[in-house]
């Protein structure tokens, strides 16, 4: 098979940066994005100077502000960033049609067929880092490789404003000397696992066998023998096919009892009828009622009943006060919509 | 309570009622049928669901003490299918458990207590009308299949029932086709009434009718309806929502009109659905002067081509359908042969008899 050509492109902190943007006073703070304190919020993005006090993404708010007292904190705004993400893919769509978007902010460019840019992954990079930086002013990360795992590391090697190229002829040194935390799904749990066993890089790991990963890491055991070697042949592929819809809400406070869910189940409700008009209303085929209690049990219920039905028996399950209630749809598969529908199929 | 009755007078009511009885139920007096006896020999059996309720009644050939009790719905029917015709069985409340008797076998059944029992409450009967238990069914027949099975469309999972002045008529549709029949009745209703009967209440409801020209009873109340036909009552709670409009997707004005033997049909769409994709069904027709060709291909690229000949003089066409709603129709239609209309190949086909009967069925084209 002939080498394939993968880039890697990722904004930095996305969210923040957005923010940063449209109000420059907030490029020389620490700044976060993400829901408040109060709401038992957590932080989705933040800016390097944020960083720099140990604020990460997915961390409780709480917890970041006692890390960072002076730490701006703004909500965040999903449409303005919607916004800014179609002016990017659309950039990348410019180079090649085969783009898997990952999320807003991320996504995977099979380069392999572009002859542009004398085919030249770097010069590739560098166009896209300043064509983004000129028509939307957010930075991007780069990474290119010869494929999806590599590609992913890459970009995140230079990060901010990074761009880090790894040619074939190169692979084998760069992934030899990659320490295996870098591997995608490899946690602190894993790593202090191979850690006992003296392993640190790739090169390291590359010598247990097969079957011997296997059994100490089951399925995860084969994917990693073949991504200590390099190897990754998961394929770029343009339409990640969406399959449900959903919204869902944590609670600033529990909610005691079912009358309360019931009563919070109208504004979930237009919000997900709002998400379902964004993305074009497609057809549904099943609406699912989500719920979590205040033990961290969760229970998702599906079905055809109205919703304050599937919320009565989902509470039901558990009986006790809830933490977060979602709501959401499955969507018909795509083959399926070649049935025409009788009815405009509306919200 | 203790009684005797004859294995043939409790088999039929039993088996209909059983047939409400879920099999899998969160409260467990759900999977019971509730036997109560009175001292005029009359045996009442009831099933529900919360959702449907039957009642069943039927004689006993002695009551020694009337009373009441429920018992596994299931069971006592295996039981009751299983013993020798004409049986007698004898049913005795022994020490909270059930005993059935008859000729040398005994069978001891666990009982729950009557008063755990549900009704489904009775509302108000706002409106009763009267009609023949075969237009009922004729009805109900001619266009349940169309019902979609669970649908978000909660409202879709079940069949409209209109009644108005000296006409009923029934609607169903999964959002795909539609199926709609109506029928003249001596009935009067002001004003006119529409109710969503669940799809399982439509089942069962037809399942108690027979085609004869008795009449059964229908109470219309705000919140449920109520069938009465001699022997049974049932009872189904009504689905609250919003119909569809059918006249909104009846088709007019399709220019292409070509009538074909319904089995003939029916058998060259079943003998090609064979290599159509088995999930989604999708079957080509392309229809030509005098002739009908109907094309299938799965992933695997198999293929199957049939040809049949229809009276048709016009335009070539070539459209799509899930084949499986074709067939059902054809199963439907009350006539020999059967007459598709059709226009272009993004717009719905209006299946009737020739020249148009009771019965119009619409069906969306899939994309080829």
């Amino acid at each position: 098979m002939a080498s394939r050509k993968i880039l890697h492109a990722d904004c930095d902190c996305f969210y923040a940066a957005v923010e940063m943007r449209d109000d420059p006073t907030l490029r020389e703070v620490p700044l976060a994005v993400g829901g408040s304190q109060e709401r038992r919020g957590v932080i989705a993005t933040c800016n390097y100077a944020a960083r720099a006090f140990g604020v990460r993404s997915a961390m409780p708010t709480a917890r970041a502000l006692r890390l960072c007292p002076d730490l701006v904190l703004r909500a965040p705004d999903f449409e303005r960033y919607r916004a800014v993400s179609r002016e990017i893919l659309a950039l990348f769509h410019e180079l090649t049609p085969r783009v898997e978007p990952l999320s807003l902010d991320e996504a995977y460019l099979d380069i392999s067929a572009v002859t542009r840019f004398r085919g030249s992954a770097t010069w590739m990079g560098e166009w896209l880092k300043a064509q983004c930086l000129a028509r939307t002013g957010i930075t991007l990360s780069v990474g290119a490789a010869p494929n999806k795992f590599l590609a992913k590391v890459a970009s995140d090697w230079d990060k901010p404003d990074g761009l880090k190229v790894i040619p074939p002829q190169a692979m084998e040194a760069f992934v030899a000397a990659l320490p295996v935390t870098c591997l995608p799904g490899v946690g602190p749990a894993t790593a202090t696992k191979l850690e006992t066993l003296g392993i640190r890089r790739c090169d390291e790991l590359r010598h247990l066998p097969r079957e011997a990963l296997i059994e100490r890491f089951g399925k995860f055991g084969q994917r990693l023998f073949e991504l200590c070697r390099g190897r990754d042949e998961r394929e770029v592929r343009p339409q990640r096919v969406r399959k449900s819809v959903s919204v869902e809400t944590t609670f600033p406070r529990d909610l005691p009892d079912l009358a309360s869910c019931q009563a919070a189940l109208p504004a979930l409700v237009d919000r997900l009828e709002a998400r379902l008009a964004r993305h074009g209303h497609p057809p549904p085929s099943q609406a699912f009622v989500k719920v979590r209690f205040d033990d961290f049990s969760l229970t998702t219920l599906e079905g055809s009943a109205p919703w304050d039905a599937l919320m009565t028996q989902a509470w039901g399950r558990g009986a006790r006060p809830v933490r977060l209630l979602g709501v959401g749809v499955r969507l018909r598969p795509p083959e399926a919509r070649r049935q025409l529908p009788l009815f405009d199929e509306g919200p | 309570m203790k009684f005797s009755i004859s294995r043939e007078a409790l088999l039929r009511p039993l088996a209909l009622v059983a047939g409400v009885v879920e099999r899998r139920q969160t409260l467990p007096v759900l999977s019971n049928v509730l036997i109560q006896v009175d001292e005029a020999q009359q045996v009442a059996l009831t099933g529900t669901d919360l959702e449907v309720e039957l009642i069943g009644r039927t004689a006993a050939s002695q009551v020694e003490a009337p009373g009441a009790v429920t018992v596994p719905a299931r069971k006592l029917m295996d039981i009751c299918k299983s013993l020798p015709d004409q049986a007698e069985l004898h049913f005795a409340l022994e020490e909270g458990r059930a005993v059935l008797r008859s000729g040398r076998s005994r069978f001891t059944l666990s009982t729950l207590p009557v008063a755990e029992f549900p009704s489904i409450e009775e509302g108000q009967g706002s409106t009763e009308l009267s009609l023949p238990r075969g237009t009922l069914k004729q009805l109900i027949d001619a266009t349940a299949f169309a019902m979609a099975q669970q649908d978000v469309r909660y409202y879709l999972n079940g069949m409209l029932l209109e009644l108005k002045d000296n006409l009923v008529r029934t609607v169903a549709t999964d959002g795909h086709r539609l199926a709609v029949c109506s029928r003249p009745a001596d009935i009067q209703v002001a004003p006119a009434q529409k109710l969503i009967v669940p799809r399982k209440g439509v089942l069962e409801l037809a399942r108690l009718l027979d085609g004869s020209d008795e009449p059964v009873t229908l109470t219309l109340g705000a919140s449920h309806v109520r069938a009465h036909t001699g022997d049974f009552t049932f009872t189904s709670k009504l689905v609250d929502g919003k119909f569809p409009d059918y006249e909104r997707v009846v088709p007019r004005g399709g220019d292409k009109v070509f009538l074909a033997d319904r089995a003939e049909l029916r058998q060259v769409l079943s003998r090609t659905s064979i290599l159509s994709n088995e999930k989604y069904r999708g079957v080509r027709l392309l229809l030509e002067e005098g002739n009908l060709r109907v094309m299938a291909n799965n992933p695997e690229q198999e293929e199957a081509e049939e040809n049949v000949a229809v009276e048709y003089s016009g335009n070539t066409l070539e459209i799509g359908f899930n084949v499986g709603y074709l067939i059902d129709v054809l199963n439907t239609v009350d006539d020999e042969r059967v007459q598709m209309t059709l226009s272009d190949p993004n717009s719905s086909a209006l299946l009737e008899q020739p020249g148009g009967g009771d019965a119009m069925y619409v069906v969306m084209p899939m994309r080829l």
